[in-house]
This record gives C-alpha cells, sequence and structure tokens, in this order.
C-alpha cells in the first residue's frame, strides 16, 4: 500500500504548480509564466514570513518571548484550515481522477491517502518556511536549547495535518451530504460558503475583545493571551511547551492527536470513499425531453447567461471568487448590527470606518474577482469560442459582466446596511454608492485582462486555475494594493 | 470555397508542424485530407478554424481573408473536432440555443432545425438533460448538430466518424453528401482510408507537415486502393526526406 500512495502522489504532485510541464515544455512563453508564478509564489511566501517574523519580534520585545512559538502554530494552522476548507471537498473527490486511478488495482485508502498528501505538502512547505522565519527570529534574540529546534522543525513537519484533516472531514461531509442531491454543487457551494462563514464569524467574535481584555492583553500577560489560544486550538499550546520548555510529552500529544484525528478519519471515509465518489458521478439524467418553444436572445445575452451556468456549476470557482463579496455583507451586517466601534476592534483599526468605509468594502471583492481565472476555467471547452463568430473584445465583456452581474447583489446589500449603520452625509452616501462599484468594475476588468495574458488551459483540477495560477495570485495583490493604497492615504 | 496558400505553421521552439501548404476546396467538393499521426492534419484545420495562428500564407473562405475577416468566414463555417468537449454544465437544449443565439438563427428556423436532427440523430428524448450525462457518440451527435444550425457553407471536420455509431455515421454521410449538392464543400481528416475512398471526389495526403500528393479520388486510384496509395507516397516521402536531412533509410 506505501508503494500504491508513493506512486499515486507522484503522479499527482509532479504538476504542482505547472511544474512538470515547465520542465518539459518547450514553449518559451510557457515557461515564462510559469517562472514569474514561481517568483510570485516567492514573493508572497516572503511577505507573510516576513509579517511573522515582525510579530515574532514585537512579542520578544513585549516580554512575551514564550508566546512566540503557540502564534506561528496558530497562524499556520488557520491559514491551512481557511484555504483548504474551500477546496478540500472537492480535490478528495475529484471525479476525473476518481475514474482514471479505480480502474487501477489499487487500494482506496492508498487514493484517499495520495489526494490527501498532495494537498499536505503544499501546507506543509507553507508551514515549514513560517516556522523558519519565527525560529529564526527567536533563536537571534533568545538563543534557546537544542530541543527547541527539534521540536520546531518536527511540528512544522506536523502542523499542517490536523487543520487539513478538519478540513477534510468538513469537505468530506458537504460533498457526502449532498452527493445525493439533484442540485449536488450549488448544495456543496451554499454550504461550503456558509461553514467559511460560520469559522470566520466565530473567529471575529473570539478575537473581538472588550478595550478592558485588550488593556490587559497590551500589558502583556501572556497567560491572558495563552488563554485566548487555548480556547481557538489547545495543540499550538502543546507545541509551543514542547519548544519553549523541552517538554517531550506535550511534543508527544500534539503528534499522537495530530496522527491520530488523521488516522480514524482515514478509516471511516474509506467505507464511504467509493459511495460518494459514485453518487457524484451519477448525473440524473430523465430522458424525458418535451420541445418547448425556444427564445432567442441577443448574442452578449446568451454569452453572459452561459458564463453564469458555468459559474454556478462549480462549487470551487464559487467557494474561492464570491467570498470577497460575501466579506463585503458580513462586514456591513456586523456594522448595523453589532456597532461601528466592535467592528473596527476586530480589525484592528480604530476610526476606519468613519475615514474609509466605501475603500473598506470595495477593496473586498476586488481581491479575487472571478474574471482572474474565467478565461483558464474555460479549459478544454475553450476551442469553442475561438472557434465561434465573436471578438475576443465580446469573450472578455461577457466574462466581465457576469462579475458584476454576480457581485451586484452583494453590492446593494452591503451598500444599503452601511448606509443605514453609518447614516452619513451627501457626500458620504455617494462615496459608499460610487467606490465600492467602481472597484468591482475596475477589479474585473483587471482580473480578465491578467487572465488574458496568462492563461492555463491544461489542468486538471478546477483548484489549478482558481488557487495556483499566476493571474489569480497577481490579481489578489493588486487587489491588496488597491485596498491599502487608499485606507494608508485616507487614515495619514 | 477554401483555398490555403503557401501556408506555414511552426510550433514554438520546433521544426514546421505545416510547410508551404496549398490546397483548394471547391463548392460541392467532399475533401479528404488523410495523414499519419502527427502529420499536421490537426494542426492545418485548426488554423483554418481560428484556433492557431499561422507565420506564413494566406487562407481564403469563400473569397474572404481569413486574417482580414475573421468573424464573416467563421459566420460561414463551422467546425467539429475529433473529441467535441462541449459545456458540460449546459443541457443541450441550452447549448443548441446558445449555438442558435450566436449564430443569430430565427426561433422558429431554430426550433424546427434542432427537433428534425435531433430526431434524426436519436439524441431527441436526452436534449433537457446535462451534456455531462451524454456518452462520447452523443456529445458529438450534439456538437454536430451545433455547427449545422446555421448551415454552414463550410464543413471543417476531424476525425468525424470516431466515436460515432454506424447509424449516425451513415446519417452523416448522407448529411455530407446533401450539403455538397447544394452548394456547400467539405474539408475532412481521417484515418479511415475506406471511407475518404468512397465519400470524398478529392483528396489530400499530408506526411511531416508537407503535402505530397492531392488531387481527384478517382484519378488517384485509378488501379489501386486508396491505402496503396498512402502507403506508396508517404514512403516516398519520407524517403525523399531523409535524403534531403543526409539520414540514413
Amino acid at each position: 500500500m506505501l508503494r500504491q500512495i508513493r506512486l499515486l502522489t507522484k503522479i499527482s504532485l509532479c504538476n504542482l504548480f505547472g511544474f512538470n510541464e515547465f520542465r518539459f515544455s518547450k514553449d518559451e512563453k510557457k515557461k515564462g509564466r510559469y517562472l514569474l508564478l514561481g517568483v510570485l509564489w516567492c514573493f508572497l511566501l516572503i511577505l507573510f514570513a516576513g509579517y511573522l517574523a515582525a510579530m515574532c519580534y514585537g512579542l520578544i520585545t513585549m516580554q512575551m518571548g514564550e508566546m512566540v512559538p503557540a502564534v506561528i502554530t496558530l497562524g499556520i494552522s488557520m491559514v491551512t484550515f481557511i484555504f483548504t476548507m474551500m477546496k478540500a471537498g472537492p480535490f478528495l473527490f475529484d471525479r476525473g481522477a476518481y475514474e482514471k486511478q479505480i480502474a487501477l488495482p489499487v487500494h482506496t485508502g492508498s487514493i484517499i491517502v495520495s489526494r490527501f498528501l498532495t494537498m499536505y505538502v503544499t501546507d506543509m512547505l507553507f508551514g515549514m518556511v513560517m516556522m523558519a522565519a519565527g525560529m529564526w527570529v527567536y533563536s537571534a534574540m533568545l538563543q534557546p536549547p537544542a530541543a527547541f529546534y527539534l521540536y520546531g522543525i518536527l511540528g512544522s513537519i506536523l502542523i499542517p495535518l490536523l487543520p487539513l484533516t478538519v478540513a477534510s472531514v468538513a469537505g468530506a461531509l458537504i460533498t457526502g451530504i449532498t452527493s445525493r442531491w439533484r442540485g449536488k454543487n450549488m448544495a456543496s457551494t451554499i454550504l461550503t460558503i456558509g461553514f467559511v462563514c460560520a469559522v470566520v464569524i466565530g473567529n471575529f467574535r473570539i478575537s473581538s475583545m472588550r478595550g478592558e481584555e485588550f488593556k490587559e492583553w497590551m500589558g502583556g500577560l501572556a497567560a491572558i493571551m495563552s488563554g485566548q489560544i487555548k480556547s481557538i486550538y489547545p495543540p499550538a499550546l502543546w507545541l509551543s511547551e514542547a519548544m519553549v520548555y523541552g517538554q517531550g510529552g506535550r511534543f508527544v500529544l500534539f503528534a499522537a492527536v495530530s496522527a491520530g484525528v488523521f488516522l480514524i478519519f482515514l478509516a471511516v471515509l474509506q467505507r464511504y470513499y467509493a459511495r460518494i465518489c459514485s453518487l457524484l458521478g451519477v448525473n440524473a439524467a430523465k430522458r424525458d425531453f418535451r420541445m418547448k418553444r425556444l427564445r432567442a436572445g441577443s448574442v452578449m445575452r446568451s454569452m453572459v447567461q452561459r458564463e453564469l451556468r458555468h459559474y454556478f456549476s462549480s462549487t470551487i470557482y464559487v467557494t474561492n471568487t464570491l467570498i470577497g463579496e460575501i466579506m463585503m455583507v458580513l462586514v456591513s451586517a456586523a456594522v448595523l448590527f453589532v456597532g461601528k466601534e466592535q467592528v473596527e476592534s476586530m480589525i484592528g483599526m480604530p476610526g476606519i470606518l468613519e475615514k474609509a468605509a466605501p475603500v473598506l468594502l470595495g477593496m473586498l471583492p476586488a481581491m479575487m474577482p472571478a474574471t482572474a481565472s474565467a478565461i483558464s476555467i474555460e479549459g478544454k471547452q475553450w476551442w469553442l469560442m475561438q472557434t465561434l463568430p465573436v471578438t475576443e473584445k465580446m469573450v472578455l465583456r461577457s466574462k466581465v459582466w457576469t462579475n458584476i452581474v454576480v457581485a451586484f447583489p452583494f453590492y446593494v446589500v452591503s451598500v444599503v446596511l452601511m448606509l443605514i449603520a453609518l447614516r452619513p452625509g451627501i457626500a458620504g452616501a455617494l462615496g459608499l454608492i460610487i467606490v465600492p462599484m467602481v472597484y468591482i468594475v475596475v477589479s474585473a476588468w483587471a482580473g480578465i485582462l491578467l487572465n488574458r495574458r496568462f492563461p492555463v488551459f491544461d489542468w486538471d483540477n478546477e483548484a489549478r486555475v482558481v488557487k495556483q495560477s499566476a493571474s489569480c495570485l497577481l490579481m489578489s495583490l493588486i487587489g491588496i494594493v488597491m485596498g491599502v493604497v487608499p485606507l494608508v492615504v485616507v487614515c495619514l | 470555397m477554401l483555398e490555403i496558400k503557401n501556408m506555414t505553421k511552426t510550433y514554438k521552439g520546433n521544426k514546421p508542424a505545416v510547410e508551404d501548404l496549398s490546397l483548394r476546396v471547391r463548392a460541392g467538393d467532399i475533401y479528404g485530407f488523410i495523414g499519419h499521426n502527427g502529420a499536421g492534419k490537426t494542426t492545418t484545420i485548426k488554423s483554418i478554424v481560428g484556433i492557431h495562428d499561422y507565420e506564413q500564407g494566406e487562407i481564403w473562405i469563400d473569397g474572404m481573408n481569413l486574417k482580414d475577416a475573421p468573424l464573416a468566414c467563421k459566420k460561414i463555417m463551422a467546425y467539429l473536432p475529433d473529441n467535441p468537449d462541449l459545456y458540460e454544465y449546459l443541457t443541450g437544449i441550452q447549448y443548441l440555443n446558445f449555438m442558435a443565439d450566436i449564430y443569430e438563427v430565427p426561433v422558429q428556423v431554430r426550433q424546427e432545425r434542432i427537433t428534425r436532427e435531433a430526431q434524426e440523430f436519436g439524441i431527441y428524448d436526452a436534449l433537457g438533460d446535462l451534456i455531462s450525462t451524454y456518452s462520447h457518440g452523443m456529445k458529438q451527435k450534439t456538437a454536430l448538430i451545433g455547427a449545422l444550425i446555421h448551415q454552414p457553407k463550410l464543413l471543417i471536420l476531424d476525425e468525424p466518424f470516431v466515436g460515432l455509431d454506424p447509424e449516425a455515421s451513415l446519417i452523416l454521410k448522407k448529411k455530407m453528401h446533401t450539403m455538397c449538392e447544394q452548394g456547400g464543400a467539405i474539408f475532412f481528416s481521417t484515418h479511415v482510408l475506406e471511407v475518404a475512398q468512397k465519400l470524398c471526389n478529392r483528396i489530400a495526403v499530408i506526411s511531416k507537415g508537407r503535402l505530397i500528393v492531392e488531387g481527384n479520388t478517382e484519378e488517384l486510384t485509378r488501379d489501386k486502393s486508396l491505402e496503396e496509395l498512402f502507403m506508396e507516397v508517404v514512403g516516398h516521402a519520407q524517403t525523399d526526406q531523409a535524403v534531403d536531412k543526409d539520414i540514413p533509410v
């Protein structure tokens, strides 16, 4: 079985981030694109690692150095969980890959473990870089004993295991429940988005400390912080205690829980895996068509209609690109129902809503517009657009329109909620109405132009284009810049 | 109807996939394009339908230059690839209605054409189901109905008979004849030489990107089968190319 796992994982990993294509392609342009993707990933990793190192430095200078490993572990675990949650179900139960592999003489367990490992490897690499950054700052300032390094290195290998398993359990449950339903894609999309929202809201509630708590926390009471982490994610403290105080027992507990939960998940999933995959493969075919009067539409309307059908047919596409619009509504609802000051303390930016609410609303959908992967997501079906009598401009416009149509209801709801909550003057109201829409339109165009420049059509799983493509990464960076620069300017 | 003049298409970093290709398909022609795997058939077809760009030469469709008037050219032709990846998230009828919208086919006409063609190909009952539930053959039939929905003057087909059941193959052959009788033209690639010999009034053989034989099917195969002709001309071409490059044969 180990050999099977190794072979299946190798096949799955060999084109991770397009590495195999980069290695063997003779197309210099394509190689250049992958090189850019690699540079972008490195840049993002350095950005994250730099942020984490600065945070560790801050904690140590505030005499809370013993909390550094716990904060790093919690950070890596949260990022792993949220990002995996949105792809775990579709990736684990990828029907195309399942049909290719199930015909081979391999155990179901090997297929599950190989898919899990594929996700695990990327998360582990991310975790190791983050841990290395934190450990470097810690060791330079506090000169810890050898046990710190030993448990730190072993721990960074194990950290993603638990959040990845929990995210996979959630993904498996959602996919398993919805696999019997007729509208399984839509149901799965709604449940996944609902679950991510619940986690984000729950996290907000935990992290939204009252004023007094915040003062105490800033006062250097590591115990309060430790209590906070314990309430969110106890394994982070176990690893931290092993690294800081050299408690081997704590490390064993951390490793046993991480591996144990994964093994239980594997044992349970093995029993239902084939059934869920088979159910996902069975699409209701009624074969009882009766022709009704067809309706003609303009070329553009027809193209937008097709784009919308495509968009809502893909769970992974919707969950990864609609999250900004949903956050837009959540933030506005929080401002109205929880209160302006409370929301500002949650996001750690006091006074921001008074000064820059329109920018804050607009930057959320701008970070991941659907257009950034709208061309790549066509995959093998792109030949149709190339051969139909439509111009490239029309194709791009139809994709931008689709993005706007999808974002529009969220935009209306969030702007209305924000207007009620903030009760601004005429200028403020105009700003709230115009600025977010400008962000949506500009980011939609930026996304489509980036995807036109960096398209990827040879993919096996939609996650490859929605989560790992150069156009999406670049768009996220541009979205952040589009949001952060005006925020800094306004706040200064 | 279709004229290719000295077309050369090179993939990046490679030798030319198609080199200095010239051929002419007239109205009423069923034109077979024959060659080994990797000979350049699909590259040529993809250049004609606008998927690939080409570095040299010209492609003319019904008197219009493909590079100057791509939309006008696409409006009068239709393309069916060897493995049609259709929009799986649409139902058959949604796909066909989408195609009719793109080609601006009037409602009454599209309704009548879809009903007739779908019944003829035996997929009418499945038109309300998602394309993802279709078999390979059903997808091919759906793609074919979509390609014919605007009654194109020029039909470009890449290995059209692969995956079709015998009944559908017969229907397609009849449609090809009917289309040509009405003044249209068909250009298609195939590996099945018997089909090409029986169906095509003109054929062309391509090897390693170069056209090696082109002409009237009857004249070319007067005293031999198309299979024998193919083996003979491809064998000669390979020897010539090897000699040109000083490679031992």
